[in-house]
C-alpha cells in the first residue's frame, strides 16, 4: 500500500545570495512496511528530503501526499497534529526528555494523543520490551547508554502508531554492537509490527540491512534501488 | 495537561542551583515587602490609635467661638444637660470635660508658652488613660494643693521634677492676667515629644478657680465603645447640640486619615517596584532556560506537541517557579510578622527619639493586614503570568526543522 508519495518535490535555499537547489524534482513513493536507507554524500539532499516527508519543511515546489492527505498545504497547527499521528522521528542525538523516565518519554507521545492510561502504560511497557530494556522502565536518560537511549527513542517513535518512522542518522553516535543491536531490533519491528522506516544514513551497516536504497546526489534521485537481503 | 505539569515541575529543577538563585531572591523580595509593609502598617496604625486614644479622642465639641481664638470664653453652653446626655449614652465608652487656657509657664531657668489642660483626673484616666504613661511621680488627685503633670519633654528642657515648683499665668474671664503656683505631681510621656512639650494637666477645679468662670468647660472629648459608632454619635449630637461645633478625629485632624492612605498606596509603590525588579530576573532566567533548550524545544514540536502546550509548558515553568518563591517568601514573611507583632521591634537604637517627634513610638508592632497579603498574591500572580509571556513567546518562534540542528 503506498504512503507516500512526492510529486517533483523541489527545494530552494534562498538564505544566501546564490540560491541552493536542495531538492530538484524528486519523484518517489514509498509503501507501507519498508525498510529503505537513503543515502549520499553531505549535501545531496538526505536530511532536506526527510524533513520534507516529515513535514517539519515546506518544498518550494511540488507535492506530498501522505496517505491521500497533500501536506503541504496544511496550516502549521494541522501539520503539528498530523505529525503527532502519523509520523515517528528518530533522531541522531536520542532527543529523549532529560527529565522523564524511559517508560515516561514513550508514553508522553501517546498522553499528546489522549490515549487512555491502560492502553498507554501497556503499549509503553511492550515497546520497552521489544527494543530489550523492560529492566531500563524507570531509569532516566542520562542513566543510559547512547545505544540505549536510542533504543527508547524507536520505541517513543513506534508508540504512536505511526504511518512510517523517520530516521536521520540513527547510528551515527553509536558503536558497533550498539548500532547492530538497534538495526536488530528495528528490523524485527518492521517485520512484526510491518512499520515502515526511512533511514538518512552514511552508515554502511545501515544501507546493507536496508531492502530499498534511494541515492540522491545534488538533490536528484541518482539511483532508487530494491535489495533483497 | 497532568504531562505537562510533571514536565514543567521537573524542567525547573534541571539547574537547581539557578532555580534555588531565582526561588531566594523572589522569597527575600517578598519577605522584604512584608516586613516593609509591616513596619509601616504597625508605625502607621500605632501612630493612629496613639494620636486618637491619647490626645484626639473619637469625637470633640467645642463651643465653635472657642475654635477661633481659644479665648476663655465663651464655653460649652447647657453643659450639665450635655453631660447627663453622654452619661446616659450607651454608645460612649468615656469623655472628659476640659477647661482649657494657653498661658506662660515660668520656672527658676525657662519661661515658656504651653496649653494647661483642666480636667477631671478620672474622666481624663477613662478616656485617654493619662494615668498610665506617668514615667515618674503621681496622677493628679485632691490631696495636695494645685498639683500639676508635666510632659517628660518639658521637663527635661525646664529642669522639672516631681516636686519642682512652677508658676503659671493665663488670663481669666475678666481679661486680667492670673498667676498661680503649682507643684509638679508627676511627670508623663506619650507618643508625641511635641505634644508632650506644649500641655500640661491640672486638676479642673484649679483652673476654673483661677479663670472665675464657675463650671466653666471648653472641650468634651468622648470614646465610643465602637468605632463603627463614631459616625452615628457624630450626628446624633450634631442634632441634639446645633449650637455646637462637633468633629470627628478625620475633621480634626484630617492628616492621620491621610497618613493611612498615604501609607497604603506607598506600600503598593513599594510592592510594585520589588516585582518589577524581581520580573526582571524572571524573565532573564526563563529566557536561558528556553534558549538552552531550544535543540529540546524544536525535538518536542517535531514529535507533535502543539504551541498551545509549548506555550502551557513554558506558563507552567514560570508559575511553579514564581509560586515556591512566594510561598516561601510570604509565609516566612507572615511569620516574622507575627512574631514581632507580639515582641515588637525596638527602633529606640535607630532614631527613636526622633520618632517619638513625629508622633511614632520607638517600640513598633509590626502589623500586615489581610487585604495587603491578598493584593500582594495578585501582583505575584500577575508578574508570573507577565513574565512568563515573553520567553514563552520565543518558544513559539521556533521553528522545529531549524532547532533540531541547532547546536
Amino acid at each position: 500500500m503506498e504512503i507516500i508519495k512526492t510529486k517533483n518535490l523541489s527545494k530552494i535555499y534562498n538564505d544566501n545570495a546564490l540560491p541552493v537547489k536542495a531538492l530538484q524534482d524528486v519523484n518517489l513513493i514509498f509503501e507501507q512496511g519498508e525498510f529503505t536507507a537513503i543515502v549520499g554524500p553531505s549535501g545531496s539532499g538526505k536530511t532536506t528530503f526527510l524533513n520534507m516527508i516529515g513535514g517539519l519543511d515546506k518544498p518550494s515546489s511540488g507535492e506530498i501526499h501522505i496517505h491521500n492527505t497533500e501536506i503541504t498545504r496544511l496550516s502549521d497547527a494541522k501539520l503539528i497534529d498530523f505529525r503527532l499521528h502519523n509520523i515517528g522521528f528518530v533522531f541522531q542525538s536520542y532527543n529523549l526528555l532529560p527529565v522523564l523516565t524511559a517508560k515516561e518519554n514513550v508514553s508522553f507521545i501517546m498522553l499528546l494523543q489522549r490515549v487512555p492510561a491502560k492502553w498507554m502504560d501497556a503499549r509503553a511497557l511492550e515497546l520497552l520490551r521489544q527494543v530489550g530494556l523492560e529492566d531500563k522502565v524507570d531509569v532516566k536518560p542520562a542513566k543510559l547508554s547512547g545505544g540505549q537511549q536510542q533504543r527508547v527513542a524507536v520505541a517513543r517513535a513506534l508508540a504512536s502508531k505511526p504511518r512510517y518512522v523517520l530516521a536521520d542518522e540513527p547510528t551515527a553516535n553509536l558503536d558497533t554492537a550498539s548500532a547492530m543491536n538497534l538495526l536488530d531490533i528495528m528490523s524485527r519491528l518492521n517485520r512484526e509490527e510491518k512499520a515502515t522506516f526511512i533511514f538518512s544514513t552514511h552508515d554502511q551497516r545501515v544501507i546493507d540491512r536496508a531492502r530499498r536504497v534511494i541515492t540522491l546526489v545534488d538533490g536528484k534521485v541518482a539511483e532508487d534501488l530494491k535489495v533483497k537481503n | 495537561m497532568k504531562i505537562l505539569l510533571i514536565i514543567s515541575w521537573r524542567n525547573i529543577w534541571r539547574n537547581p542551583k539557578r532555580t534555588l538563585v531565582m526561588v531566594c531572591a523572589i522569597a527575600i523580595g517578598l519577605w522584604a515587602a512584608l516586613f516593609i509593609g509591616g513596619l509601616m502598617y504597625g508605625m502607621i496604625d500605632q501612630r493612629f490609635k496613639t494620636s486618637i486614644e491619647q490626645h484626639i479622642s473619637h469625637i470633640q465639641m467645642h463651643h465653635p467661638d472657642f475654635l477661633k481664638d481659644h479665648a476663655v470664653e465663651p464655653g460649652i453652653t447647657n453643659f450639665q444637660d450635655l453631660h447627663n446626655s453622654l452619661s446616659k449614652d450607651a454608645k460612649i465608652r468615656a469623655f472628659s470635660c476640659r477647661t482649657l487656657s494657653n498661658g506662660m509657664l515660668a520656672t527658676a531657668t525657662l519661661t515658656r508658652g504651653i496649653q494647661i489642660n483642666g480636667i477631671d483626673p478620672d474622666e481624663e484616666a477613662a478616656t485617654t488613660r493619662l494615668h498610665e504613661r506617668l514615667t515618674e511621680g503621681q496622677y493628679l488627685n485632691e490631696s495636695k494643693r494645685n498639683p500639676v503633670l508635666v510632659g517628660k519633654t518639658l521637663a527635661n528642657k525646664t529642669r522639672l521634677r516631681e516636686g519642682s515648683r512652677l508658676v503659671l499665668t493665663f488670663q481669666n474671664v475678666k481679661g486680667e492676667l492670673v498667676s498661680a503656683a503649682f507643684r509638679v505631681a508627676g511627670i508623663y510621656q506619650s507618643a508625641h515629644t511635641a505634644y508632650d512639650e506644649q500641655n500640661i494637666y491640672v486638676l479642673r477645679s484649679d483652673l476654673q478657680e483661677y479663670l472665675g468662670a464657675g463650671n466653666l468647660i471648653h472641650e468634651i472629648a468622648l470614646v465610643c465603645h465602637d468605632t463603627e459608632d463614631i459616625e452615628k454619635t457624630h450626628a446624633t449630637y450634631q442634632e441634639t447640640q446645633p449650637g455646637l461645633s462637633i468633629r470627628t478625629w478625620y475633621e480634626i485632624s484630617p492628616e492621620l486619615g491621610f497618613l493611612q492612605e498615604f501609607g497604603q498606596t506607598m506600600l503598593i509603590y513599594i510592592l510594585v517596584i520589588i516585582l518589577m525588579a524581581l520580573a526582571f530576573g524572571l524573565v532573564n532566567t526563563m529566557l536561558m532556560s528556553v534558549y538552552e533548550r531550544i535543540h529540546e524545544l524544536g525535538m518536542l514540536m517535531a514529535v507533535g506537541m502543539n504551541k498551545k502546550r509549548i506555550f502551557g509548558m513554558i506558563m507552567l515553568e514560570t508559575t511553579f517557579l514564581t509560586a515556591i518563591g512566594a510561598m516561601a517568601g510570604m509565609f516566612s514573611g507572615i511569620v516574622t510578622m507575627r512574631i514581632l507583632h507580639t515582641s515588637g521591634l525596638n527602633l529606640a537604637a535607630v532614631g527613636g527619639d526622633t520618632l517619638h517627634e513625629f508622633g511614632y513610638p520607638s517600640l513598633i508592632y509590626p502589623n500586615v493586614e489581610n487585604s495587603y497579603i491578598f493584593i500582594m498574591a495578585v501582583l505575584v500572580a500577575l508578574t508570573a503570568f507577565l513574565t512568563a509571556i515573553y520567553p514563552a513567546l520565543q518558544a513559539l518562534k521556533m521553528k522545529p526543522v531549524v532547532a533540531i540542528r541547532y547546536e
